[in-house]
């Protein structure tokens, strides 16, 4: 099966030895650092018996989009299959959005080819496993080769939903150490390794921190007291000097950003460069810090105060029914809040619903999966001059409605209500172990402005300039060229004071009460070598976005800082488990013992990436993992690059194979 | 035919080649895989078939492509020419706001190719064979070789990055009219017209070779006319007939060039739009790009061929 498409094919096949010779020019280093029993030369390794036929050798076609150095690590792979003579390899490159297209597609797994991907994670633990090994995502982001393992869905969302990992914690983090541990076993995926996220500042940035996610480029970095993060601008000491004690009021810090945000409108947007320039102007109720701890921020304090035990057929009572489209939509107006699990748009005429108003109501009765109560913060102003309410919150829940961003924002969220003119209630679905963070995940606009304007036109390309609660307020943005902002001089934690405002905080007294830098200018750059060489000539500050190769250039220059941290993506490898011989857990356990995980970091990525021995990342394992040395120890070993297993492995197949036939 | 019969005839037939144009960037605008709806909700786990469908429908992106270009094609002839589908503003704001950035640009390379290639063409027919013209030559061949995006980046990296002349970021803040723009033309424009001014400097140097050799040239000279009024009046005039056609068509080849080099220099034009509409599959703004960018160039030759007429008179249109 695998063999296919082999003649078609045959033409554009790579000559893996020369692409070795380009890509491993550092490989010895590689190898000597990849924990694995030494690297075979490839001249004493084809021992495998490719004459008598059997699977072997088999034809493994790998497949992927995206960035040269993704390309590169599928064919460091390819190369590492190769060698021990057991496959034969082919590389198959696609244009990202082509890829993307190809391979989100129920019928892709019957190819029987093995996709390379890269996502991007979250917080949430859940964003590491569900999302790739559900069957429900079939044909869908992003469980590529139709992996479904009945037990395992029933794990995953065990993990994540149900009284049971809501009221326990621990309870919740052994869950998934348990799905760590099927999935090392299982090996439906080989994960390769974890994004770094960077930054490169110029000399003038002092003080600067990274968030994991790109968004919070510069709100975090500008000021996030729950992590004691404040930067400056001073153009005297040098690069590198953050001690609190030299911190400088004042002047512009100038960024450069690689793509145009669409909107400044939070829930009419959803690209990264949108949400991280809103971060500026806009608040939500709480904030992260780089861990995932929840901080409140605009309530002063929240508290869940009830769970029950529903599922979303305990809508039902409160559903409407309405019809379908011809393409399978819903066609109703209003926002779907529940759609029941029993009904599909795609085949039924007619489905059941949950619509706003009865979502509301069905809370007000007590059918909800939780209750979450948020007590904002008295005397909060708008950039407007306007005082945050309740009212406020609750609009902007409902302008949420029927956005670009009402997907992850409705798959949990039941309804928002105003309790009292500073108390918010909202509520979930059902129970869900994430909700402290993801109920509250909007930004909190001024309900006065939602009234005023059309839906997705707080922009000012559409003539409206956005109004929030932020340390920075809007001044001019120029489509596709830059933005300004200057600092918000009623900022409500600037009036109070920083440790007034948050009973949490307990930083140092010099800890400023507000950023420190009094305007921030983002030009918009979208060509690599232009916007590193407009930091190199001192134009921008900052930018991100940097190749890995030209990182070290900046790295090895006195006059900028590299900054990275740990960040949420991650690439993985798939395997056709539908489709013979990828069904024997041996094959695949022996193709992931030649993933030279290390190797991909130090050489495709030039050290800017954390190799994936386990499948969760440093983010995630707050509320991932039980305890993370143990979970290493143990899966290791199971994931390191190991030549005597794989091809032990192998020959005990081509073995079995000669038996049998 | 008369000057204006032929005028009218080719502005009527330049509608066919605008709709064939549009069809044929259509439909391959369509053969590739990927649509702006598939952009946005692709890596997006919480979005749901239902609600996938539901945006294509809106967008009008589903149904043959055959009836999407028809739907297309009625709205462009009433003038709308649709919405981006990423920030829902209309196309016509987009294609205005960049226009005149795009025109400035290829102007600007246009002058400068025209400035070196006129004398350098001149100089190098009048000392054929000498070191001078074997130097232009060899200039020129370099100029049509180089990648521009490769020049874009060289002159970067040593005027702005090495000498420090010039910025890298053009000027966000200022008008186009601005006098200090044309700072921040320059390297883009030179980068923009120098495979322009290769190709132009070679061609005016071929025909002034030959037009020197003619014999109205030899009886000039016999007439004892001045070298100066002999080459400047009379083999200038008559060498410029290609040159005047060539440098029209080169507009497309600058219009052409314009998409990489707008790209390198961040420079806010059609080009640089079109690269990212493209990407994001953006169909409204890349149909209209290309419209726009079709009209110049059936312009630019309408243009040459009209020149061309009016410096030879002998030329008729039949």
């Amino acid at each position: 099966m695998a063999n296919r498409h082999e003649d078609a094919d045959r033409g554009r096949r790579l000559d893996r030895r020369n692409l070795l010779a380009t890509i491993g020019a550092a490989g010895t280093a590689g190898f000597a650092g990849c924990g694995g029993r030494g690297a075979t030369d490839p001249s004493e390794s084809s021992d495998a018996d490719t004459d008598d036929g059997g699977p072997f050798p088999l034809q493994v076609r790998l497949e992927t989009g995206g960035t040269d150095e993704r390309i590169r690590m599928v064919e460091l792979i390819a190369e590492s299959l190769q060698r021990t003579g057991y496959f034969e390899t082919e590389v198959e490159t696609y244009e990202w959005n082509a890829y993307l297209d190809r391979v989100i597609n129920p019928a892709y797994q019957e190819n029987g080819y093995l996709p390379a991907i890269g996502l991007s994670g979250t917080f949430n633990p859940h964003s590491f496993c569900n999302v790739i090994h559900n069957s429900a995502n079939v044909g869908a982001c992003c469980n590529l080769t139709g992996i479904s393992d009945p037990e395992l869905d029933e794990l995953l969302d065990s993990a994540r939903y149900g009284i049971e990992v809501v009221e326990d914690r621990e309870l919740r983090a052994e869950t998934y150490d348990e799905i760590w541990r099927t999935l090392a076993e299982e090996r439906y995926t080989s994960f390769t390794h974890f994004g770094v996220e960077t930054a490169v500042t110029g000399a003038a940035v002092h003080g600067f921190g990274l968030w994991p996610f790109q968004e919070g480029l510069f709100g975090y970095a500008l000021y996030a007291p729950h992590d004691e993060q404040v930067a400056w601008i001073d153009r005297e000491n040098p690069p590198g000097d953050a001690d609190l004690g030299d911190l400088v009021e004042g002047g512009t810090l100038t960024g450069a950003v690689s793509t145009n945000p669409n909107s400044f409108d939070p829930p009419h947007s959803s690209d990264t460069t949108s949400t991280m320039l809103q971060n500026l102007l806009f608040e939500g109720l709480v904030v992260n810090d780089a861990e995932g701890n929840v901080y409140p921020w605009l309530a002063e304090r929240y508290e869940l105060r009830d769970v029950r035990d529903v599922d979303r057929t305990a809508y039902e009572p409160y559903m409407r029914t309405a019809g379908t489209t011809a393409a399978g939509a819903v066609d109703v107006d209003e926002q779907v809040i529940v759609r029941h699990p029993a009904d599909d748009p795609a085949t039924d005429d007619e489905v059941r619903v949950l619509l706003p108003a009865d979502a509301r109501e069905a809370a007000a009765d007590g059918t909800y999966g939780m209750w979450f109560r948020y007590e904002l913060h008295e005397g909060v102003e708008f950039h407007d001059g306007s005082e945050l309410t309740a009212a406020d919150v609750v609009a902007s829940y409902e302008y949420y409605e029927n956005s670009t961003s009402a997907p992850q924002t409705f798959d949990s969220v039941l309804a928002a209500v105003a309790a009292d003119e500073y108390v918010v209630d909202v509520y979930a679905q059902v129970p869900d172990a994430e909700a402290e963070r993801e109920l509250p995940g909007i930004y909190v606009l001024s309900a006065a402005q939602i009234a005023a304007v059309e839906k997705g036109a707080i922009d000012p390309r559409e003539g409206v300039t956005p109004v929030g609660t932020g340390p920075y307020e809007f001044d001019e943005f120029v489509d596709e060229e830059y933005l300004a902002v200057s600092r918000f001089d009623d900022y409500w934690v600037g009036s109070r004071g920083v440790a007034e405002a948050f009973a949490w905080f307990d930083g140092p007294d010099a800890f400023p009460d507000g950023p420190a830098i009094d305007a921030v200018e983002v030009e918009v750059v979208p060509d690599d070598a232009t916007r590193t060489g407009a930091l190199r000539n001192g134009e921008v500050d900052l930018t991100y976005d940097v190749a890995s190769g030209t990182l070290a250039d900046f790295d090895d220059a006195d006059d900028f800082l590299v900054h990275a941290v740990e960040a949420g993506g991650y690439d993985y490898l798939q395997y056709p488990v539908n489709v013979e011989p990828w069904d024997d857990p041996r094959l695949r356990e022996a193709v992931n013992h030649l993933i030279p995980r290390q190797r991909i970091v130090d050489n495709v990525l030039n050290g800017w990436a954390e190799p994936a021995w386990t499948p969760i990342p440093r983010i995630a394992r707050g509320a991932g993992t039980a305890d993370y040395d143990a979970l290493a120890a143990a899966l290791k070993p199971l994931n390191e690059y190991d030549v005597e297993r794989a091809e032990a492995l192998l020959e005990e197949l081509a073995a079995e194979y000669d038996e049998s036939s | 035919m008369s000057l204006r019969r032929f005028v009218l005839r080719r502005a009527l037939s330049v509608l066919p080649v605008l709709v064939g144009v549009s069809a044929v960037t259509f439909g391959l605008f369509h053969l590739t895989p990927g649509d702006p709806v598939s952009q946005v909700v692709a890596l997006n786990p919480d979005v749901s078939a239902a609600e996938e469908a539901r945006l294509r429908e809106r967008w009008g992106l589903s149904g043959p492509v055959w009836r999407q270009y028809l739907a297309w094609l009625s709205d462009v002839l009433v003038g709308d020419l649709g919405r981006e589908v990423r920030t829902g503003r209309a196309v016509s704001g987009i294609v205005w706001r960049r226009l005149p950035e795009t025109i400035a640009l290829g102007l600007f390379g246009w002058l400068f190719a025209v400035a070196i290639a006129v004398p350098t063409g001149i100089y190098a027919a009048v000392n054929e064979g000498e070191l001078g013209d074997v130097a232009s030559r060899v200039l020129a061949l370099s100029g049509v070789s180089i990648p521009n995006f490769w020049l874009g980046l060289l002159l970067i990296l040593v005027f702005s990055l090495y000498l420090g002349l010039f910025p890298v970021l053009p000027p966000s803040r200022l008008p186009l009219y601005h006098p200090e723009t044309l700072r921040y033309l320059l390297l883009p424009g030179v980068t923009v017209g120098t495979a322009a001014a290769a190709s132009l400097t070679r061609v005016m140097r071929t025909s002034m070779a030959e037009e020197l050799n003619a014999e109205y040239v030899t009886a000039a000279r016999a007439r004892g006319l001045p070298e100066r009024t002999v080459v400047f009046k009379h083999v200038l005039r008559n060498s410029l007939v290609s040159v005047v056609t060539l440098a029209a068509t080169l507009t497309a080849g600058i219009v052409a060039g314009s998409v990489v080099v707008e790209s390198v220099f961040n420079w806010p034009g059609l080009g640089s739009e079109l690269v990212q509409a493209i990407d994001r599959r953006e169909t409204d703004v890349v149909m209209a790009i290309t419209l726009v960018t079709a009209v110049a160039v059936v312009v630019a030759n309408f243009l040459a061929d009209v020149l061309y007429a009016l410096l030879d008179p002998r030329i008729r249109y039949d």
